[in-house]
């Protein structure tokens, strides 16, 4: 039975409405809005599909792992109603100053303390920070090969078979496994739970580790640091022609782009 | 009548009589008997609560034919001949019972021969039996000579032998009934004038060429053939398919005591139990709906699907289930019932075995004509037999969606489960909508009288969000002290509900009745007739018990109470669209009318279909979010109709018909387009300034 590990963060929700979306500049972080839920990164869960696509066709077991402060149980258990095994939850206040390259250092910690694995899955990229950066650092952290941007991962005995993504098509790799794999949206829109595993996502196994108990801590900083965030503001200014018709309201039109400096 | 008196050839005519009523009374009893066990094949459901109220009410829409009367139309007139049939055939059996079983069964013949009582009764029946000939001549011209839309369905041979039979039987025994009386009176009676018909017929025979003793021979021949036919009759009617004069009134009895707007509910943790694939996953109560259907096809004509062009039809829908009922029934009793005669349709057991295994979707009803109910409720309401259809087609959904997790509304159904609202992708945040109005959130301000529920589309939906703010507008200026949930509200559940995902309805409903509980509400005002009856018939299956009204019925309360006046500045013809979650599942009919009468210079004119008879805008039962792919836009069919009216504005009172109708009218081409707008935005916009307020504004409004 292989192992498979399934990375998925937590992240504000891209679709919310940006009325909704603050920034707490000091802290150089985004504030959660109050009662809109976080949701799992969109490219996460084609992971998590194309680690349920190889379920169906043979034994597999897929734990899937989460990292972050403040983790809303609602959201980072759906995985587990999708059809995912066990879930393990790296949750500690200090996580939230981690860049890419800790948060692989924390991921590849967990997966060694987990024990076997044969695949990880991660998303493409984070669909908050869009850095891309954690797949590939695990991969080099555990010193096993990566196959980024992936739309079909096949599992053959101790192989792999991965469609990569290219930008004139695809490229067909093979692997050894152990090794980590990226995914983009093509690999799949996850599964909609059936109203079994919806129920039984309370029963499964969620085990929560803090930072100390997969050897992370404070004294440990990332080589990148975050210099500042702002929130950029949109003002758009509407100006109506007044020109009688569109031939003059053309002329008005490309005055005013003259002087805006357009041209 | 002396018939059994005088003995027959080795044979004592009461024993012959009454050998041959036991037969056909256990082969009677024995089909009843198999059928009753088809139908308990079916999963258990409790509806024998308030037992006699059920059959005193069952007994009393019988008598009066209200369930039939009720679509008694000058253009349809069917359900008089109906009537007339029905109490027709009521007295010729109570004279069956008098006069042959009483009467010459029992030798009593001799007590009301030539008696004033016998001739009322066939005086009586006279009558009754020429009101039946007229209906059943009615019934074969409307049958087989103009086939209406209604009744014109293709039938198998089996069917078609069925209904001709049965016609051909009623027909004769009422032409027995006057070959009988005509003979008996010229053979035992005084000549008379009672009964006309029999008397008549009397006199002819009287006065023709046929010796008594002929005649004595014919009565007598006559009488056993009405008798042997009444026998058949009892031996054949529950073994045909057409079981409705015996299932009718049961399925009247069982019928639903829920409020009408309330789905049955499901109990998540028995996913054995969720949703229907074959047709033993049906309640009983399911079962026996189908047995009760005379296809009288008025659903037919009502349903917006159908009409449309959909595959959809409820009353296909019931009578091809009733066909696959029993074809594979027979196989559901494997081993228990094999004594039992199984029915005669495909022969083989190894068919019905597999009919029996099978699932429904995709064999006997399509997946698309399950998506295609609206769940308007326009075909339970004009069914005469309270065949219940909607439960049905949720209970395919369910099963499509919490069993067989199908793609159907996935994008949907994961925005609300994610993000507690149907409209994925919305740029608005719920409060957007209340900004710079001073609006009470619950969450922070607990002195608050009244819940505006805004619902999702109101918060979410641009061209909705006018409604919010408008239905607000109101209440500020009659001064009531209401507040919102703003963020923390969910959408009440009922796309969720009606798409199938009981799962997801569930966790936003009981997240909102704690939600709503924590914050000691007792009473909400809906702006959402979907929200309203789901927060008011559903939620209390959930233990969320709380005072809901619509905003029609706060807005007329208001009105009514002068906190409100609203001035004569809109001149204006207006129809008024009875939204379906409003009208038929609440009987909210007479408030928004009040409001629109209460706005001077409007106008009010009826759509030709309007009030229980309003036709769906094509939103409902989560339609609001699946594409219309097949026939016409069902909200395209109904603007028609309001343009058919004067009227220079379409008024409702619900978000998905506002969005249904501005979406069609979008596309109604050269068409003259009406404008489209909610009932608390035109009152709204009519808005003076209120009268004196009192003191204790809000806590006295009674909508």
């Amino acid at each position: 039975m292989k192992n498979i590990m399934v990375c998925m963060k937590q992240v504000l929700d891209p679709e919310a409405p940006l009325s909704l979306f603050k920034i707490d500049a000091a802290a150089k972080q985004a504030v959660l809005p109050k009662a809109t839920p976080p949701v799992l990164s969109p490219f996460d869960e084609n992971a998590l599909e194309a680690a349920l696509k190889i379920k169906d066709t043979q034994p597999a077991t897929v734990s899937v792992i989460s990292l972050g402060k403040k983790l809303v149980r609602t959201v980072v258990k759906a995985p587990l109603a999708a059809g995912a095994d066990q879930l393990f939850l790296l949750e500690d206040e200090i996580f939230s100053d981690f860049d890419s390259c800790l948060t692989a250092a924390s991921l590849a910690a967990a997966i060694r303390k987990i024990g076997a694995f044969d695949l990880i899955l991660c998303g493409i990229q984070a669909a908050d920070t869009n850095a891309g950066q954690v797949g590939t650092g695990i991969a080099c952290l555990l010193g096993i090969p990566c196959i980024t941007c992936a739309r079909k991962v096949e599992l053959n005995g101790d192989r792999i078979r991965v469609e990569k993504i290219m930008p004139d098509g695809f490229d067909v790799i093979d692997s050894a496994l152990p090794a980590v794999v990226t995914t983009s949206y093509e690999a799949g829109t996850l599964r909609e739970p059936g109203v079994e595993a919806f129920m039984s996502a309370n029963k499964k196994p969620l085990t929560v580790w803090n930072a100390q108990q997969i050897g992370m801590d404070k004294s440990r900083s990332g080589p990148a640091a975050f210099l500042k965030m702002e929130q950029t503001a949109h003002n758009i200014k509407c100006e109506m022609l007044e020109g009688a018709g569109p031939a003059e309201q053309t002329l008005q039109l490309v005055g005013k782009m003259k002087d805006a400096g357009v041209f | 009548m002396s018939i059994l008196t005088s003995g027959y050839p080795g044979i004592s005519g009461f024993i012959l009589f009454w050998f041959l009523f036991a037969v056909a009374l256990t082969l009677f009893v024995q089909r009843v008997y198999f059928n009753i066990c088809l139908i308990k094949k079916g999963r258990p459901e409790n509806r024998f609560d308030r037992l006699f109220y059920r059959l005193k009410r069952a007994l009393s829409l019988i008598l009066t034919q209200s369930g039939n009367l009720k679509s008694l139309t000058f253009k349809d007139p069917a359900a008089l001949g109906h009537t007339l049939m029905f109490w027709g055939l009521i007295l010729f059996s109570l004279a069956y019972v008098i006069f042959i079983g009483l009467g010459a069964g029992m030798g009593l013949f001799s007590v009301y021969n030539g008696s004033t009582f016998e001739r009322v009764s066939f005086s009586i029946l006279d009558l009754a039996a020429f009101l039946v000939i007229i209906s059943i001549l009615w019934v074969i011209i409307k049958r087989y000579i103009i086939r209406p839309e209604r009744l014109a369905r293709p039938q198998n041979a089996e069917e078609k032998i069925t209904q001709a039979l049965l016609l051909t039987v009623i027909l004769v025994l009422m032409v027995l009934h006057y070959l009988i009386a005509g003979t008996g009176y010229a053979l035992y009676a005084a000549p008379g004038d009672w009964p006309p018909v029999g008397s008549a017929l009397a006199g002819w025979f009287a006065g023709s060429a046929i010796t008594l003793t002929s005649l004595e021979t014919l009565f007598t021949s006559l009488w056993w053939v009405n008798y042997l036919l009444l026998l058949g009759v009892l031996i054949y009617a529950p073994r045909s398919k057409h079981l409705h004069p015996l299932a009718s009134f049961f399925n009247l009895a069982f019928q639903s005591l829920e409020p009408k707007g309330s789905l049955r509910p499901v109990d998540l943790n028995k996913p054995e139990t969720i949703g229907v694939s074959r047709v033993q996953d049906f309640t009983w109560k399911q079962l026996l709906d189908l047995g009760a259907c005379t296809w009288c096809g008025h659903c037919h004509m009502v349903c917006p699907a159908r009409l449309s062009g959909k595959e959809l039809s409820p009353r296909e829908l019931v009578l091809d289930l009733r066909e696959h009922l029993f074809k594979s029934g027979p196989a559901l009793f494997k081993n228990s019932l094999s004594t039992v005669s199984a029915v005669p349709v495909d022969g083989e057991k190894g068919l019905q075995t597999d009919a029996a295994q099978k699932p429904l979707t995709g064999s006997v009803i399509s997946e698309e004509a399950i998506w295609s109910c609206t769940t308007c409720r326009a075909c339970q309401e004009t069914c005469p037999v309270s065949i219940e259809h909607i439960d049905k087609i949720i209970d395919f959904r369910r099963h499509l969606q919490m069993i067989q997790t199908t793609e159907t509304a996935r994008d949907v159904l994961k925005n609300l489960r994610v993000r507690g609202n149907p409209w994925r992708g919305t740029i608005n945040a719920r409060t957007d909508w209340a900004e710079g109005m001073g609006i009470k959130i619950a969450g922070e301000d607990r002195n608050i009288d009244v819940l505006f529920w805004v619902g999702c589309t109101e918060a979410l939906e641009d061209r909705s969000l006018k409604i919010a703010r408008a239905v607000a507008r109101l209440m500020q200026e009659a001064g009531v002290n209401f507040g919102i949930l703003g963020e923390e509200e969910m959408c009440c559940g009922d796309p969720a509900r009606r798409f199938g995902a009981e799962h997801i309805y569930q966790m936003l409903a009981l997240n909102n009745i704690q939600l709503l509980q924590g914050y000691n509400i007792k009473k909400i005002v809906t702006a959402c007739p979907h929200c309203y009856n789901t927060l008011k018939n559903e939620y209390p299956q959930l233990g969320g018990r709380f005072e809901v009204v619509h905003h029609t019925q706060f807005l007329a309360g208001l009105i009514k109470n002068e906190q409100i006046r609203l001035n004569g500045n809109i001149r204006k013809i207006v129809s008024y669209q009875d939204p379906c979650y409003l009208g038929r599942f609440n009987d909210i009919f007479d408030s928004p009318r009040q409001i629109l009468q209460n706005i001077p210079g409007i106008e009010t004119v009826e759509m030709a279909q309007n009030q229980n008879n309003a036709f769906c805008c094509g939103g409902g039962g989560g339609r609001m979010w699946l594409e219309e792919k097949t026939g016409q836009r069902i909200s395209e069919m109904r603007l028609k109709q309001a343009n058919e009216t004067r009227a220079e504005a379409l008024v409702t009172a619900c978000p998905f018909c506002l969005q249904m109708f501005e979406d069609a009218a979008r596309a109604a081409e050269g068409e003259s387009i009406l404008p489209v707008m909610d009932i608390a935005e035109l009152a709204a916009a009519s808005l003076e300034t209120s009268v004196k307020r009192p003191e204790t504004a809000g806590s006295n409004i009674n909508g």
